[in-house]
C-alpha cells in the first residue's frame, strides 16, 4: 500500500515541477542554454527603431565594445543626447499641434510614457525640470546575454577583428525587444573560432585561439 | 533525500537480500527500512525533480548603466591613479588600479623616485583595509554612534574648557610625514597653553636621531643611498625588511647586486643576533649577542682610527665574540673604499649608533652615501618626550590626549596600569580606524579615513612630496584627521582644499596629482659638521644570561596591521610561520633547555612581566638570544575566530583569548627609552604544546637519493657561486648553463612557434621580502584559509618562497630564497595524469587549469614535482559583500573541489594582447607584467616571450647563470632561475642547501 503512496507523492511532485516549467514559458531554459530568452525590460526600448529604422551605429550607445571587455549599457545621459529633443513619436507631436491649432492655443509638450521613464531616472519630470527630493536612479535593465562566471568574454578582440555584432547577438536591428538568438554555449563559441581560422573574418585572416586559457581563467 | 520506512516490504527485502547472499556468497544481513530498489526509485524521482526544478528558471540579472556618463570612463576598463601609500612612513608611490569605480589592486609606481615600481607586502595588503567590514564607520561618543555635528560641538566645547584651564594637551602619534597634517597639528596645539606633539614608532626607537644630535648637533636621520655604497656594514639594521624604507632600500640595494656588472657589485657585511631578511642576504654575516652591538662597532672604530692615524677613542676594549682579525680585515677594506661605504646601525643602543656615526665620519660617508642636508623623515620619534608624557598620563595631569595612528595601550609596556591611566584621562580622543585597545577607552572616536578615500600629502625625504588622491568616496562616515583638526580650528575646509591651500591650484597641481609626486627644490638643510665626542666604551656581553630581542615581522610589523588576514597568513620570510608569534631559540639553546618546535615556554623579564609562547628553533641565531615578534595579540586580531572553513574536524584558529599570538610589548621594559633588545630574560618550559603553523618543512621538492639518476648527479635546487669565481674563470659554467641531455618520455610535438611565455628569477637579488606573495594573492583572488588549515598543509598561495639553509658553522647559516610558482613545464607531468583534460597546454606554453572542467581527482597535484598546485578543499568564505570588493573581476573565484595554481597571470597576458591588437601595434616586451613581477621591489622577476630574441627574458634564459630546478626530470619548466651570487672571494665549494 505504502509503495503506491510513495509513487503517487513523487509523481505529483514531478507533475508540479513540470507545471512550473511550462508556466515559466519564455523564461524557461535547460541548463545554461537561454536561447530565445527575451525578458520584459523596464523601458520598452526598441532596437528595431533605433538600430534598424534610424540606423544608429551600435557603437554609439555601446561604446565600450571597441575598447573594453564590456560593450556597456549606455548611461541615461547618453539617451538624453537625442531625447532631450525627441520626446514622443512624430504622430503624437503632430496630433497635439493640430489639436492646439484647432483650439487656438499654443501646443503643449508631448512626452511619451516610455521616454518619461528616462527623465525619471535622471530625477526629472516630464518638462525635464528637477523633481524636488528626487534623486537620480539608474534604469534596472534585465540582462539578456550572459556567460557563466568562469568564462571571460572580451568584446575588444572580436570588434577589432571585424566580427559583426549580429554574428553573436542576432539581427538586433529587427528586434522590438531584445532576444538571445545564439545559444552562447562553449560548442558554439569554439565552432566559430575554428571556422574563422579557415575562412577569415570579412576576407581577413584571423587567429582565433582555441586554447582553454583564452576564455577560462 | 526521501525518508520512508516500508514495513510491508520488509519480507520482500529480506528475500532479495537472501537471494543476493546466495548468489554472491555474502553473509546474510537483515535489511531494514527501505529496500535498495525502492531507494533507487525514490532517488531517481528526486534527482529528476531537482534537475527540472533547477533548470526551470533562468536567473534574472539586472544590469545598471550610469545615470550621468562620467567623462572618460568605460565600463570594464581598469584605470590607474597615482597616489601615495600610507601603510608605513616610507611614503612609497603607488598606482591604484580602479575598475568601475572601485580600487582593486595597489601597485608600485615605476616613475616614483623612492619605490621605483615596487611595493611591499604591507602596501599591497592595505587595500583590504579599505574594504574592511570591521572598520569604524563613523564617530562615536562614549562608545555610542554619533554624528559629526554632535562630536564637533562636544569637542569644541571641551577644548574651550581645556584652553581656559591648564591647557595641557598631548597629541600622541606615529611618525607623521605629511606637511599639511604636521602644520595643522602644530597650529591646533599652539592654541593651548601647553600643547605637545609626541611621536613614537611602535617598532623602533629613534636612536638614529638621538645619535646625530650628539655627533652632529641636529636631531635628524640621514637619507641612506645604498646605491652609492660599495661596502655596506650593517649592525642590527633590517633595512630590506622592516627598518626605515624597505622598498626604496631594496631597489637601491639590488641595483648594486647585479651579477652582470661585477665591478659595481657591493659587499654587505652584517652583524646581528637573530636572523633577519637583511642578514640573510649578507655576503658575510656575524652572529653577535644583542648586548655587544656597541662593542662590535667600537672595535671597528678603533681599527679605522688606527688606519686613519687618529688618536684612538678607546685604549682597550673588552673582547667581543667576533675575532679581532676580522675587524682588521674589514677595516682595511672599508678604509680603502672610503667615500663609497656605509655603516648602518638599526639598534636602539645609543652608543652603538654613536660609534656608527663616528665610523661614517671617518669613512667620508656623509655627503656621499649618507645625506644629512637632504635628510629622510621616515624615522621619527622621541623617547624622552614619550616617557614624560606617559608619566603625566599616569599621574593624570593632562587634560586632553589625542591618539593618532598608534595604539599606546597595546604598543607600550605598562600593561594594566597603563590601561587604567588612559581610561581615567579627562578627555581621550582617538582617530583610530578600528576599535583597538586605546580606542575602546576613548571618550570620543573620530575615525580617520583610509588613504584611498581622502586627499593627503607626504614628505618622506627632503625635496620629494608624495600626493594621495581619493579613489572612492568614504565608504562610511569617516573623516580625515586633517579635516577634523581644521574644523576644530574653526574653519572646516575639506582635505582637497587644505592641500591646495598649501600647494596651490592650477596646471602644476594637476600635473603633480597625475604623477602622484613632486620633486621640488627645497632649500637644503644646513650642513652639520661632526662635533668632537668621546664615546663611552661598551662592556662585554654577559656570558650566561639569555638576552631578549623584540623584533617586528615583515608581515605584521606592529599591531596596527593585525586586522589584515592577508598579512596574518603571509609566511614569514625566514621562519615560514603564519598566524602568530613564537619564541625563536638557537638550536643549541633549545637543546640545552630540552625544548623543540611547538613546546610552550614562559619568557620573563626582570620587571616580572612574562608571556607564554611556543618555541621555534631558528638556525642562524645567537645562542644566548631569545627573539619574539611584536605586534601580535592585538584586539584587532579578535575577529579571526571564524576564519577558515567550517567542518567537523575544525580546530581553533585563534588563541583562547580569541586573539592571534601574544602581545610581547610588556617585555619592552618600563623605563625610558624602550629597550627592544638586550634585556636579560629567562625561559622556562611549561610542558604545554602549541603546534606552530608553517608553510615549509613539508612537501620537499628535492629528489630523494633513491630516485636520483643512475649517474648520481643530483643537482641542488639552489645554485650558488662566489662572485670571485664567477669573475675569475669559467669554473662556474662547468656546473651550470646549457641544456642537460636527459631521456624524455614526451614527444617533441609542441613547437610553440608564436609566443612562448617564460620567466626568469634572479636569486641574487631576491630578498625573500614576500611582496610577490601578497601581490599574487590580491591579483588572483587567492583565499585565506586560517591557521588550522595551514597546519594541515593546505595553504592556497599560488606563489610561495622556499627558504633554504646551508649550515656553514655553529649557528651560522647561509640562506637562499627561491620563489616557487607553477613552472609551466613544456612537458607538464600534471597534464599527462588528468583524466578529464582539465589541465592542458596552451599554444603559448602556458599550463592552463580549467576550473569548470576539473573534477578534483588531485592526480595532478600528486604528479607535480614542484608541489605548486593547490586544491580547494572547501568553499572558502565569500559571504562578506564589502570585503568581496577586493576580488579581481578578471579572475574566477574558485569553488570547492577544484584544483588551482599560478596561471602566469593569464588575465594580464590576454589584456595586453587585446590592447595591442586594438591599437594595431605588436606586443611590446615588458607590456605584460605579472603581478609578482610588478610588485618586486628588487626587480628580481622578469616575465616575457622567450621566442622574442630581444626580450629581457630571452636574454636572461641565455645567461650563463641560468638554470632550471629539477631539470633532470626532463619536464622543461618555463621558469628559470639565475644562480645566487654572493660577494665572496674564496673559491670555496658553494654550500649545499637543504
Amino acid at each position: 500500500m505504502n509503495r503506491y503512496v510513495l509513487t503517487i507523492v513523487l509523481g505529483v511532485a514531478l507533475a508540479f515541477e513540470v507545471a512550473i516549467l511550462v508556466a515559466d514559458g519564455p523564461r524557461a531554459a535547460i541548463l545554461w542554454n537561454r536561447q530565445g530568452y527575451a525578458p520584459e525590460q523596464p523601458i520598452a526600448f526598441s532596437h528595431r527603431l533605433h538600430a534598424g529604422e534610424l540606423q544608429i551605429d551600435c557603437i554609439y550607445c555601446h561604446y565600450g565594445a571597441r575598447k573594453s571587455r564590456h560593450a556597456g549599457i549606455p548611461a541615461a545621459s547618453v539617451c538624453m543626447n537625442c531625447h532631450r529633443f525627441v520626446t514622443a513619436t512624430l504622430g503624437a507631436v503632430r496630433a497635439e499641434d493640430e489639436a492646439a491649432q484647432a483650439a487656438g492655443r499654443s501646443p503643449e509638450p508631448v512626452v511619451s510614457d516610455e521616454i518619461a521613464k528616462i527623465y525619471g531616472s535622471l530625477g526629472l519630470d516630464r518638462r525635464r525640470q528637477p523633481i524636488p527630493g528626487s534623486t537620480a536612479r539608474p534604469i534596472p535593465w534585465v540582462k539578456v546575454h550572459r556567460v557563466p562566471d568562469y568564462v571571460s568574454f572580451d568584446h575588444r578582440p572580436h570588434v577589432t577583428a571585424g566580427v559583426a555584432c549580429q554574428r553573436c547577438h542576432g539581427a538586433v536591428e529587427s528586434m522590438e525587444r531584445i532576444r538571445q538568438v545564439a545559444p552562447l554555449n562553449m560548442g558554439w563559441c569554439v565552432n566559430c573560432h575554428r571556422q574563422v581560422n579557415e575562412t577569415g573574418v570579412g576576407g581577413r585572416a584571423v587567429n582565433a585561439s582555441i586554447d582553454c586559457g583564452v576564455c577560462h581563467y | 533525500m526521501v525518508d520512508v520506512s516500508m514495513p510491508d516490504d520488509r519480507s520482500r527485502g529480506e528475500r532479495e537480500a537472501r537471494l543476493l547472499a546466495e548468489a554472491f556468497g555474502k553473509p546474510e544481513e537483515s535489511t531494514s527500512g527501505i529496500s535498495r530498489r525502492r531507494f533507487l526509485v525514490a532517488s531517481g524521482f528526486t534527482f529528476m525533480g531537482a534537475l527540472l526544478f533547477g533548470c526551470s528558471r533562468a536567473p534574472e540579472e539586472t544590469a545598471f548603466g550610469y545615470v550621468e556618463q562620467p567623462e572618460g570612463t568605460v565600463a570594464g576598463r581598469t584605470e590607474n591613479y597615482a597616489t601615495t601609500c600610507a601603510g608605513c612612513p616610507a611614503g612609497c608611490g603607488i598606482l591604484a588600479r580602479s575598475r568601475d569605480g572601485r580600487p582593486i589592486k595597489l601597485e608600485g609606481n615605476p616613475e616614483h623616485p623612492l619605490s621605483r615600481g615596487g611595493l611591499c607586502a604591507i602596501g599591497q595588503a592595505s587595500l583590504l583595509g579599505l574594504y574592511d567590514s570591521h572598520r569604524l564607520d563613523g564617530p562615536r561618543i562614549g562608545g555610542e554612534a554619533a554624528d559629526w555635528k554632535e562630536v564637533d560641538a562636544l569637542l569644541i566645547g571641551q577644548f574651550e574648557t581645556a584652553r581656559r584651564g591648564r591647557g595641557r594637551v598631548r597629541y600622541l602619534s606615529g611618525p607623521i610625514t605629511s606637511p599639511t597634517k604636521q602644520a595643522l597639528i602644530d597650529e591646533f596645539l599652539g592654541g593651548f597653553a601647553d600643547g605637545r606633539h609626541v611621536i613614537y614608532d611602535p617598532t623602533h626607537t629613534a636612536s638614529v636621531l638621538d645619535a646625530h644630535e650628539r655627533t652632529h648637533g641636529r636631531r635628524v636621520a640621514p637619507r641612506v643611498h645604498l646605491d652609492r655604497a660599495r661596502d655596506i656594514v650593517a649592525v642590527d639594521a633590517d633595512f630590506l625588511g622592516t627598518w626605515g624604507s624597505p622598498v626604496e632600500s631594496t631597489a637601491s640595494y639590488a641595483s648594486r647586486r647585479r651579477a652582470d656588472d661585477p665591478e659595481s657589485f657591493s659587499r654587505h657585511v652584517h652583524f646581528e643576533s637573530r636572523l633577519s631578511v637583511t642578514g640573510s642576504k649578507a655576503d658575510r654575516r656575524f652572529v653577535i649577542s644583542p648586548t655587544e652591538r656597541a662593542l662590535v662597532l667600537q672595535h671597528l672604530l678603533v681599527e679605522i682610527e688606527r688606519l686613519a692615524g687618529r688618536s684612538l677613542s678607546f685604549r682597550s676594549l673588552p673582547a667581543s665574540s667576533v675575532d679581532g682579525g676580522e675587524f682588521q680585515a674589514l677595516a682595511r677594506e672599508l678604509w680603502s673604499h672610503r667615500g663609497e661605504v656605509l655603516v648602518l646601525c638599526g639598534a636602539d643602543d645609543l652608543q652603538a649608533q654613536i660609534a656608527a656615526n663616528l665610523l661614517n665620519v671617518l669613512l667620508d660617508s656623509y655627503g656621499r652615501t649618507l645625506d644629512l642636508q637632504r635628510p629622510s623623515y621616515q624615522l621619527q620619534g622621541d623617547e624622552s618626550r614619550l616617557a614624560e608624557t606617559l608619566e603625566e598620563i599616569r599621574r593624570g595631569t593632562v587634560d586632553v590626549v589625542f591618539v593618532d595612528g598608534v595604539n599606546p595601550v597595546f604598543d607600550l609596556p605598562g600593561g594594566e596600569d597603563l590601561r587604567k591611566s588612559f581610561a581615567s584621562l579627562g578627555l581621550l580622543v582617538s582617530f583610530a580606524q578600528r576599535m583597538d585597545e586605546t580606542a575602546s577607552l576613548a571618550d570620543v572616536i573620530c575615525p580617520d579615513a583610509h588613504f584611498l578615500e581622502a586627499w593627503s600629502d607626504a614628505r618622506p625625504v627632503h625635496g620629494l612630496i608624495g600626493f594621495s588622491q581619493p579613489l572612492v568616496r568614504p565608504l562610511g562616515h569617516t573623516r580625515p584627521v586633517i579635516e577634523s583638526l581644521d574644523r576644530w580650528l574653526g574653519r572646516g575646509r575639506d582635505s582637497r582644499a587644505l592641500l591646495q591651500a598649501r600647494w596651490g591650484e592650477g596646471p602644476q597641481w594637476e600635473g603633480w596629482i597625475e604623477a602622484g609626486f613632486a620633486q621640488i627644490d627645497e632649500v637644503a638643510e644646513p650642513a652639520a659638521s661632526p662635533r668632537p665626542l668621546r664615546p663611552q666604551p661598551a662592556t662585554g656581553a654577559p656570558k650566561d644570561t639569555l638576552a631578549l630581542v623584540l623584533y617586528s615581522k615583515v608581515g605584521v610589523p606592529h599591531g596596527g596591521h593585525a586586522y589584515n588576514p592577508w598579512l596574518q597568513e603571509l609566511p614569514d620570510p625566514i621562519t615560514k610561520a603564519v598566524w602568530g608569534n613564537y619564541a625563536c631559540l638557537a638550536p643549541s639553546t633549545a637543546a640545552r633547555l630540552g625544548v623543540s618546535n611547538g613546546d610552550v615556554v614562559r619568557v620573563g623579564v626582570e620587571s616580572g612581566a612574562s608571556i607564554e609562547l611556543p618555541v621555534l628553533v631558528q638556525p642562524g641565531q645567537h645562542e644566548m638570544t631569545v627573539a619574539v615578534a611584536l605586534g601580535y595579540g592585538s584586539e584587532l586580531s579578535r575577529r579571526f575566530a571564524g576564519v577558515g572553513p567550517e567542518w567537523i574536524e575544525r580546530r581553533p584558529t585563534v588563541g583562547e583569548d580569541g586573539r592571534v599570538g601574544v602581545n610581547a610589548a610588556g617585555l619592552l621594559g618600563v623605563s625610558a627609552p624602550r629597550r627592544f633588545s638586550g634585556a636579560a630574560v629567562t625561559v622556562h618550559p611549561t610542558g604545554a604544546r602549541e603546534e606552530l603553523a608553517r608553510t615549509q618543512e613539508y612537501s620537499y621538492i628535492d629528489v630523494p637519493a633513491r630516485l636520483a639518476p643512475p649517474s648520481g648527479a643530483r643537482r641542488p635546487n639552489i645554485r650558488e657561486v662566489a662572485l670571485g669565481s664567477l669573475v675569475a674563470d669559467g669554473e662556474h659554467t662547468e656546473h651550470s648553463g646549457g641544456e642537460h641531455a636527459h631521456a624524455s618520455l614526451w614527444p617533441e610535438d609542441h613547437p610553440h612557434d608564436g609566443h612562448h611565455w617564460a620567466m626568469a628569477i634572479d636569486l641574487t637579488i631576491c630578498t625573500g621580502c614576500s611582496a610577490c606573495v601578497i601581490a599574487c594573492q590580491v591579483e588572483n583572488n587567492v583565499p585565506v584559509v586560517g591557521k588550522d588549515e595551514i597546519r594541515r598543509n593546505r595553504e592556497m598561495h599560488w606563489l610561495r618562497i622556499d627558504r633554504y639553509y646551508a649550515e656553514t658553522g655553529t649557528n651560522e647559516v647561509d640562506v637562499a630564497y627561491q620563489p616557487m610558482l607553477c613552472q609551466h613545464c613544456d612537458n607538464a607531468p600534471c597534464e599527462t595524469v588528468c583524466p578529464v583534460l582539465a589541465t592542458v597546454h596552451s599554444e603559448e606554453g602556458l599550463n592552463q587549469q580549467v576550473y569548470n572542467r576539473c573534477v578534483g581527482t588531485r592526480y595532478c597535484m600528486n604528479n607535480c614535482p614542484y608541489k605548486v598546485r593547490r586544491f580547494n578543499w572547501f568553499e572558502y568564505a565569500h559571504e562578506n559583500e564589502l570585503e568581496n570588493l577586493t576580488l579581481n573581476p578578471d579572475v574566477t573565484v574558485r569553488s570547492r573541489g577544484v584544483m588551482e595554481k599560478c596561471s602566469f597571470c593569464v588575465q594580464r597576458i590576454q589584456e595586453q594582447k587585446y590592447e595591442a591588437k586594438r591599437r594595431g601595434h605588436p606586443l611590446r616586451d615588458g607590456a605584460i607584467r605579472t603581478a609578482c613581477e610588478q610588485s618586486c621591489p628588487a626587480q628580481a622577476i622578469v616575465f616575457g616571450d622567450r621566442n622574442d630574441p630581444d626580450s629581457r627574458v630571452a636574454k636572461l634564459l641565455a645567461d650563463e647563470r641560468h638554470y632550471r630546478v629539477l631539470d633532470e626530470l626532463g619536464v622543461k619548466p618555463s621558469v628559470g632561475y639565475l644562480t645566487l651570487v654572493r660577494n665572496r672571494t674564496e673559491k670555496q665549494e658553494a654550500p649545499h642547501h637543504g
